[in-house]
């Protein structure tokens, strides 16, 4: 153990390699800090799971435009909303929701569905 | 039941499993002991299934996007790991023993952070058929056929690293991390665009005919390098951003270390 914190002091202490990591850091951590932007004057859409599908399956939001996306999981099992084409993956836990932002998307379809139960729980958001 | 527990469990894998088996292969090129590798997967064993079931409540914190941020945090210091092994990796290929236990520790931190990820994803997976034990059997099944076919995948993987005549290992190892890393790193963005923490763009392109995400080709491209069909121009520059950061710190090092 004394070793490890030897070894950790070591790292710290190797100059430049850990002045560019710092740089990183602030670099990588400095949106965080400079968008805490409201999410109030986006539009809200909202579906709930049931039974493992999605109630409304089909969503249509307007199209370049940022939406966010309130998902109410009503089954007692978790489900992960997954979408290749809108690039989000989030797991909702059993009787809980979860917000996700999508968009802006230019319009046309774009399919989504629940990694746990694909075969029932399949949807899409239609852009227009 | 069985193939979508198959397919669970497999994504969730991949996405370790090939970090794994490119931090396996730098631990052989230095003639290390695995050990680190034993302690890690535990750890990370541990960690899932406490993250896996604190999930409900992080998810709900900050506004609901404590997931996003957890995971996202997890991706940007796994990325900042990954240049700290490859740096150590490139001092030791000139210069025998530097630090080799702060690399352990390094490697065996990023696994663990790793596997924690993936593996409360697992576990939230399979704990939810708890209360339907008849399909419990074949969910386990699939799990592990699932584990089973991940693990083959890396093992391949980190034998083709290890096959490689000795001149070309270094090169391509670190060229496998940064890839890694810059995939971890765009996972980061993503995952912070998704709780609105960075800002939303259209798509800067569509290659999703070119090769589609979810086939088998593009879920492994994506294990290795991250791939997204539809990137936001914001996705392009910190991917880009990340390789060009760390080839650059990697590029600075193996400089002065050749220059002593």
């Amino acid at each position: 153990m004394i070793n490890l914190l030897k070894a950790g002091k070591g790292i710290l202490s190797s100059g430049r390699i850990t002045g560019c990591l710092w740089l990183l850091i602030i670099l990588l951590g400095f949106p965080l800090l400079n968008t805490c932007t409201s999410d109030t004057d986006k539009p809200t859409v909202k579906l709930e799971i049931r039974n493992h599908l999605f109630n409304p399956s089909e969503v249509a939001i307007p199209a370049d435009t940022e939406v966010k996306l309130v998902i109410y999981n009503r089954d007692s099992s978790p489900e992960e909303f997954e979408s290749y084409l809108l690039n989000r993956k989030k797991v909702i836990m059993g009787n809980s929701k979860a917000v996700i932002f999508i968009g802006p998307l230019p319009a046309g379809e774009y399919p989504f569905f629940g990694e746990f139960h694909p075969k029932t729980a399949q949807g899409k958001i239609i852009a227009q | 039941m069985l193939l979508t527990s198959v397919m669970v469990v497999l994504r969730e894998v991949l996405e370790v499993a090939l970090l794994l088996s490119v931090l396996l292969a730098a631990t052989r090129l230095l003639e290390l002991r695995a050990r680190w590798f034993y302690i890690a997967l535990l750890l990370g064993g541990c960690f899932a299934v406490i993250y896996g079931e604190n999930l409900a409540k992080i998810s709900q914190a900050f506004g609901g996007v404590g997931q996003e941020l957890v995971n996202a945090g997890i991706s940007i210091f796994i990325y900042i790991l990954l240049i700290v092994v490859a740096v150590l990796l490139l001092v030791n290929w000139h210069k025998k023993h530097y630090k080799l236990l702060t690399m352990q520790f390094v490697m065996l931190l990023a696994v663990t952070m790793a596997i924690m990820r993936e593996g409360s994803e697992i576990y939230v997976y399979l704990t939810s058929f708890w209360l339907h034990p008849p399909l419990l059997p074949s969910v386990m099944i699939g799990a592990l056929l699932g584990a089973g076919i991940g693990y083959s995948l890396s093992a391949l993987f980190y034998y083709l690293l290890c096959g490689l005549s000795q001149r070309y290992t270094l090169g391509i190892s670190c060229i496998f991390l940064t890839i890694l890393a810059a995939g971890m790193s765009l996972q980061a963005s993503q995952l912070l665009i998704q709780a609105d923490l960075l800002p939303a763009q259209e798509p800067l392109w569509d290659s999703s005919r070119l090769l589609e995400e979810n086939s088998i080709a593009g879920q492994l491209f994506y294990a290795i390098s991250g791939y997204e069909a539809t990137p936001t121009p914001l996705e392009v520059v910190v991917y880009v951003g990340s390789i060009v950061i760390m080839l650059g710190i990697i590029a600075g090092v193996y400089y002065r270390i050749s220059r002593d």
